[in-house]
């Protein structure tokens, strides 16, 4: 039966292969994730399994060092992961259950943290609450040691909550009112109906929240690298290995024993979560929520969420401040010699190099996305979940395991013969002076998130309408180009937005890759941290976020803007 | 239909889907073989998993036969892409295009075809006319009723002038008013414009209504082949006279076979010849009466019944009625020319001696 399952299948393959352009499409989707995700993560394995490698796991794991360190890594991502979707939580909840003023700027300012550059939020939060902080030194007189736990906690938690407050935003609004309304109806009280209603339906939510959070706190390299202090992570020792120690063989081992619990969350959210999700998302409320009137609850929650919004606008006027003042936090008086640094001296390079790789990148790892979203949606095929399961694999390993494997994999050119298949990326005498390796990590990165929007995108959209234009006698290509790309065209630019914005702020990923030749910002406001310039890391900052601001406005305009059709329907009305 | 060529053929058809959660196959469609003459309008009939909608698509070419081949005009299509077919299907729920214009849902076929810009223009807005939508060309699909929505999806099928039109059960989502209001405008469009037509629908009434030959199905066969009134009038299995129109099944007929494909039954305390349909061997069979083919009458000669239920619903009263043990339903047409009988009431019962059809048992 498994054979007959099996042959079924393959006839499909065979069936995608009579359209030629779509058998090319998918062979080049393959082999691009083989060579740029599937291949570096084969050469980590397979170094930490070599005769150097594995008794290194003994040595590690049986050594007291790292065994705190990996018992801070594990706490600190839980820690994170609770702190973080609490807030997000609350957000939402404000947002969807209460009726309360200044919900569009409670909203925009929870987005802000999506755009913000590493080390931006760490390095405003030690100017604030640092020992010698603004506030916790100015105000209220304590040298406070924000280095640690308690302060990765605060930065991470505003960092990463974001995707905690967007999930489970998406998740409350779906929520029926009808179920509401039924239990209203059957005599229950709003707190009952939140207990017994609500928050089992949106189990599944939070959970999910509490693992990407997780994960994401895992895979953070910048703010434990700027705010760790004494408490050190698997993230930051890799980086250390690899930079201080030069040991390749042994920051793959490390980044094994990182890769395990960031892959068992992966896929406990990839097979659990989403088969015990109840909620299901239609994009079609049949009816208004129901709010929370009871005052203690509206205003409370609104206190505590007005409370945070403070502390974000805080940290960002920090960093726009410290930009225009000689030394943050030491000496206020106004200066434009950090702009000056950044816009016409070292700093124009990295500023030229970043913004052009992740210009390249963008439309690059949105278009993958939506290819292999529509490959994997629409198109039944041997190998289908595979391709899916090995993009996303992109965002669900830790960027610094990424950038391990492109040094293992790509530091010599891979040859088939004496024909060069993939020249040498990594380093300074790598393509395009490690240009192009970096372009490709930027690509990886981002092109789950675009496949995921890309396959929620489809998944709402009924097939039968590009079977009726297959019917009408469009092929494949011309049915994806006029049909399913327009039809997608608002997560197409969710992809390309959120790959510009990831591929401008990105730093564990890349930070073993930069060479002298391609300078990276992230990279260059690190340096600039470490070394005590605050101003030059702010101003480094507020010139990011302005770029990625003016890229979305953009991409708004050419993705967003009306097509043919469109405009001659307006017209038309 | 004056010449019966063929124009599709469906040769031992079989699909087989992969069983949900198991790791087994399902065979959707189980050995079809049938030939569709050029002009007609068939219907594929049946309840909902019997495999028409999936022969619907095996013929449009979205699914792939697992054995079996497909032919157009006598050309082994069973390969090709469904693009590549000269059909046009028009789908249940319509799948217009949400982001153009009702003007460029119509064109889109014709685009695809690189037809000069002027001729496009002319057949769309002829096929608009066609359907009374020529005003609203410019309007958005979401703009747009129910009914005009169908009507837009048709009009954009047959501006392409298929060989073949292909329906996915296209009134389904339509209310019930529209849908008769619909059908008999299909009906219109397809006898005027002689376009062959596969129909799928599990809806009898719009079956019959439409159709010049009805393909009954089930688990994945064919269980009868016939015009509307050859289905309803004799079907030939129990399924069928049950899936088409109310059925009162009378089991364990007695019946002698009298020769020259007659039989005698006793039925209702009545004994009578009727034809038989079928091979038949057995003692007893089973007799099939519709419930319009059954009469109430205060007659003390006949067989007596008592009124279990009685219904009434305008044009006619539906009535429940036990004898020797087991229920009938009888319908009486247009009760203003008889009396309405009470519940509990006990009244004699006589049938239209032509209406009785033997089913094998």
């Amino acid at each position: 039966m498994q054979a007959m399952r099996q042959s079924q299948q393959v006839k499909r393959l065979q069936a995608i292969f009579r359209d030629p352009l779509l058998a090319v499409v998918l062979l080049l989707m393959v082999f691009f994730v083989t060579i740029t995700i599937v291949l570096p993560l084969v050469a980590m394995v397979g170094e930490s399994l070599s005769p150097e490698g594995l008794p290194l796991f003994e040595r590690y794991l049986s050594n007291p060092v790292y065994q705190t360190i990996l018992m801070n890594t594990l706490v600190l991502g839980t820690v994170v992961g609770i702190v973080g979707t609490l807030v997000g939580f609350l957000f939402a909840f404000v947002q969807v259950k209460l009726r309360v003023p200044f919900k569009r700027a409670m909203h925009i300012i929870a987005l802000i943290p999506v755009i913000s550059p590493p080390f931006a939020v760490a390095t405003a939060a030690i100017v604030l609450f640092g020992r010698s902080g603004t506030i916790s030194r100015g105000i209220f007189g304590v040298r406070y040691d924000i280095y640690g736990l308690d302060g990765l906690t605060l930065v991470m938690s505003l960092s990463f909550f974001t995707i905690a407050y967007l999930n489970l935003r998406g998740m409350m609004e779906a929520l029926d009112p009808a179920l509401d309304e039924a239990a209203t109806n059957l005599g229950a009280n709003k707190w009952r109906i939140f207990r017994t209603v609500t928050l089992p339906m949106l189990l599944p939510g939070i959970a999910s929240s509490f693992l990407l959070l997780f994960v994401e706190a895992l895979a953070d390299l910048g703010n434990p690298l700027v705010m760790g202090g004494n408490y050190e992570v698997l993230a930051t020792r890799v980086y250390v290995t690899i930079i201080g120690l030069y040991d390749t063989t042994g920051a793959a081992v490390l980044s094994i024993i990182l890769l395990v619990p960031s892959l068992t969350v992966f896929l406990v959210q990839r097979y659990w979560i989403n088969r015990i999700s109840v909620v299901t998302v239609t994009g079609k409320p049949s009816g208004t929520p129901q709010t929370i009137d009871h005052p203690l609850v509206r205003w409370g929650l609104f206190g505590i969420v007005i409370f945070i919004c403070g502390i974000i606008v805080l940290i960002y006027g920090t960093i726009i401040h410290g930009s225009f003042v000689r030394v943050p936090g030491v000496r206020w008086d106004f200066t434009l010699e950090h702009f000056d640094f950044v816009l016409n001296g070292i700093g124009a390079q990295a500023m030229r190099d970043t913004t052009a790789l992740s210009a390249l990148a963008t439309p690059i790892a949105g278009l993958i996305g939506m290819v292999i979203a529509y490959l994997v949606v629409r198109k039944d095929f041997l190998g289908r979940n595979l391709l899916d399961f090995s993009t996303m694999m992109g965002i669900a390993v830790p960027g610094t395991i990424i950038g391990i494997g492109y040094i293992l994999m790509f530091n010599s050119p891979i040859m088939i013969g004496d024909f060069t298949l993939i020249p040498k990326l990594t380093g300074g005498q790598g393509a395009f002076g490690g240009a192009l390796a970096i372009i490709l990590v930027y690509v990886i990165r981002s092109a789950p998130a675009a496949l995921r929007t890309g396959t929620a995108a489809l998944s709402q959209i009924d097939p039968s309408i590009e079977e009726a234009s297959l019917s009408l006698g469009a092929d494949n290509a011309r049915t994806f180009r006029r049909i399913t790309l327009p039809l997608i065209r608002p997560a197409f630019l969710a992809g390309l937005i959120y790959a510009f914005a990831r591929s401008m702020t990105t730093i564990s990923a890349i930070i073993f890759l930069t060479t002298p030749q391609t300078k990276i910002m992230t990279q260059q406001i690190l340096n600039e941290v470490e070394n005590g310039r605050y101003g030059n890391a702010f101003a480094y900052c507020v010139i990011l976020i302005i770029i990625v601001m003016v890229a979305i406005s953009v991409l708004y305009f050419i993705v967003g803007a009306r097509t043919g059709a469109e405009r001659r329907l307006e017209g038309g009305l | 239909m004056s010449e019966r060529s063929i124009r599709l053929k469906l040769e031992h058809i079989v699909k087989a889907f992969p069983d949900r959660g198991g790791g087994g196959m399902v065979r959707a469609v189980d050995d079809i073989s049938l030939d569709i003459y050029s002009g007609e309008f068939l219907t594929l009939l049946g309840p909902s998993g019997c495999g028409k909608t999936t022969t619907l698509r095996l013929i449009a070419g979205f699914e792939l036969p697992t054995e079996g081949r497909i032919l157009l005009d006598g050309q082994d299509i069973t390969p090709q892409p469904p693009n590549k077919r000269d059909m046009a299907l028009v789908f249940q729920n319509y799948a217009l295009f949400p982001h153009m214009s009702v003007y460029d849902n119509v064109a889109y076929g014709l685009e695809t075809r690189r037809l000069p810009r002027q001729q496009i223009r002319d057949k769309v807005q002829a096929s608009l006319k066609q359907i009374g939508l020529e005003k609203l060309d410019n309007r958005r699909p979401n703009q747009l009723s129910g009914g005009q929505q169908q009507r837009v999806a048709l009009a954009r099928s047959l501006v392409m002038e298929p060989r073949i039109l292909l329906f996915d059960e296209p009134l389904s989502n339509l209310d019930a008013k529209l849908r008769v209001q619909m059908r008999s405008e299909i009906h219109r469009l397809q006898r005027r414009l002689g376009i062959t037509s596969i129909y799928v629908t599990h809806d009898q009434v719009e079956a019959m209504a439409l159709s010049d030959r009805i393909v009954v199905m089930n688990k994945g066969r064919i269980e009868q082949i016939g015009s509307p009134q050859e289905i309803y009038r004799y079907p030939a299995t129990r399924f069928v006279a049950d899936f088409i129109g109310r059925a009162n099944f009378i089991e364990d007929v007695p019946c002698r076979n009298t020769g020259g494909g007659q039989a005698q039954v006793d039925l209702l305390g009545k004994s009578l010849n009727v034809p038989i349909r079928f091979e038949h061997h057995a003692e007893k069979v089973t007799v099939l009466l519709r419930p319009e083919a059954l009469v109430l009458r205060e007659d003390p000669s006949l067989k007596q019944v008592v009124i279990d239920q009685a219904m009434y619903l305008g044009s006619e009263v539906e009535y429940v009625v036990s004898i020797d043990d087991r229920q009938l339903v009888v319908v009486e047409q247009d009760p203003r020319l008889s009396r309405v009988y009470a519940e509990g009431q006990t009244v004699g019962i006589d049938f239209v001696a032509e209406a009785v059809h033997l089913l094998p048992r």
